[in-house]
């Protein structure tokens, strides 16, 4: 406390670490789309490009909040 | 004899395995401070590959990408001129690539795909060759000393021999000490640097690399996004006239529909409003992936220097081809999705945008 900019600098880093928390719902997106995906094409082989095409199109979906979150901490560790 | 010899072979493989990673250990944690691992410093911007020059180093390393891929080209063609049909070894591998998009993008978008492939394919090998470049040793570790510019650690350097007329010089990690900034005394010393002469040698350095991977550049991923989203509407014009702003603005529907209408109105400007969402979560998406790599590669090379980082090489390959591709995928399919009308594809997709909106 007795450095301010010190301080500063320390809470910043700390809401950088809180803004990564959305990271968890994408975990938990990316996830349970591998689940589903992985399943389908266990029980339909022959469908498996189709399936793979649009799991990963899921999960790319999914992440984007991740991404998102990434984006916010960044500006607050570089920019703000 | 015959099969004493290949088994030789894969022995002094194992041998030189070894030996690589004994020198690791020696390297890493018994010799000389300036052979031990450097704690990575983290700079967001791209820098210039020179004091004052224009050109930053991503942009370099773009550079040489672009000059691999024309020579990829030329040999494609030429291989293609020399009538050979079946194709082999490197232009094999590369012909598997291009049969897999081919076979994509003519999956989700039909008889377009010839118009398609030409943007996206390129989209694709671009971030590809680009994430393969910035796998080669030397890059984002060679460069040249500067002070830091804001609070971080820095290193004396140390004379190692002269190339030429031009010493070369590496940190040395045992001397790292933390500079610290305040905002005010870094104006001031900024001011003075640009008054004084800039080329005396620093006393605390940090490593700015001459080569970086080009998709840590936000420049490059926004660029690329910016392209991809803009030609999304091209290829919506294109193939239904102006007829494809109607999913914009329904202006149809709000004198016609009641109070439907309105809501229709409003997730048309919603779809407007994703539009540039896209670039958004397009440029960060492949910047957000590449930047987590590099900044993991440094700092677990510099705790566990020895064994982990070849597996994490692999893994940033792996990831590499998985975020070129779903650049790629997400590319074409938004592209299909703006070929068709939206009254086609209009049950699903409004259901899904009310949803998004309550």
């Amino acid at each position: 406390m007795n450095d301010p900019v010190a301080f500063v600098n320390g809470l910043r880093l700390l809401g950088a670490g809180l803004a990564m928390l959305g990271a968890i719902g994408a975990g938990v997106g990316v996830g349970i789309a591998a689940s589903g995906g992985v399943q389908a094409m266990g029980r339909n082989p022959d469908a498996a490009p189709i399936i793979q095409t649009n799991m990963i199109l899921g999960m790319a979906f999914a992440e984007a909040v991740a991404i998102y979150a990434l984006a916010v901490a960044l500006i607050i560790i570089f920019a703000a | 004899m015959s099969e004493a010899k290949p088994k030789k072979r894969v022995a002094v493989k194992r041998w030189i395995v070894l030996a690589l990673i004994l020198i690791g250990i020696y390297a890493a944690y018994i010799g000389p401070s300036i052979l031990k691992p450097v704690a990575p410093t983290v700079i967001l911007p791209a820098e210039p590959i020179w004091p004052g020059v224009w050109m930053t180093n991503t942009i370099l390393a773009t550079l040489i990408t672009d000059v691999l891929l024309i020579l990829l080209a030329i040999g494609a063609y030429r291989f293609h001129k020399a009538g050979k049909l079946v194709p082999s070894g490197f232009y094999n591998a590369f012909e598997a690539i291009f049969e897999y998009l081919w076979n994509s993008v003519e999956g989700s978008s039909g008889r377009w795909a010839r118009r398609i492939i030409p943007l996206v394919a390129t989209i694709f090998l671009l971030i590809f060759v680009a994430n393969m470049v910035k796998m080669v040793p030397g890059f984002e570790s060679i460069g040249y000393l500067e002070p830091p510019h804001k609070t971080s650690i820095a290193y004396h350097p140390v004379k190692l021999f002269s190339l030429g007329s031009l010493p070369v010089y590496a940190i040395d990690p045992a001397t790292s000490e933390m500079v610290v900034f305040d905002d005010n005394e870094a104006h001031e010393a900024e001011a003075e640097h640009s008054a004084e002469e800039e080329h005396a040698l620093c006393e605390l350095c940090q490593v700015i690399p001459f080569l970086r991977g080009s998709a840590t550049d936000l420049n490059f991923t926004f660029a690329l996004a910016v392209i991809a989203v803009v030609m999304t509407q091209v290829y919506g014009v294109w193939s239904l006239g102006p007829r494809y702003f109607n999913k914009f603005f329904q202006f149809g529907k709000l004198i016609s529909g009641g109070v439907f209408g309105i809501i229709d109105f409003g997730v048309g400007f919603l779809e407007l409003i994703l539009e540039f969402a896209k670039i958004l979560s397009f440029s960060f998406r492949l910047f957000g992936n590449i930047f987590a790599g590099v900044l993991l590669l440094s700092l677990v090379g510099a705790l566990l220097p020895v064994v982990i980082p070849p597996g994490l090489y692999l893994f940033e390959i792996f990831f590499g081809i998985i975020q070129a591709y779903v650049f790629f995928l997400l590319a074409t399919m938004f592209i299909s999705m703006a070929l068709v009308g939206h009254e086609e594809a209009h049950e699903e997709e409004v259901h899904d945008q009310e949803i998004v909106a309550a």
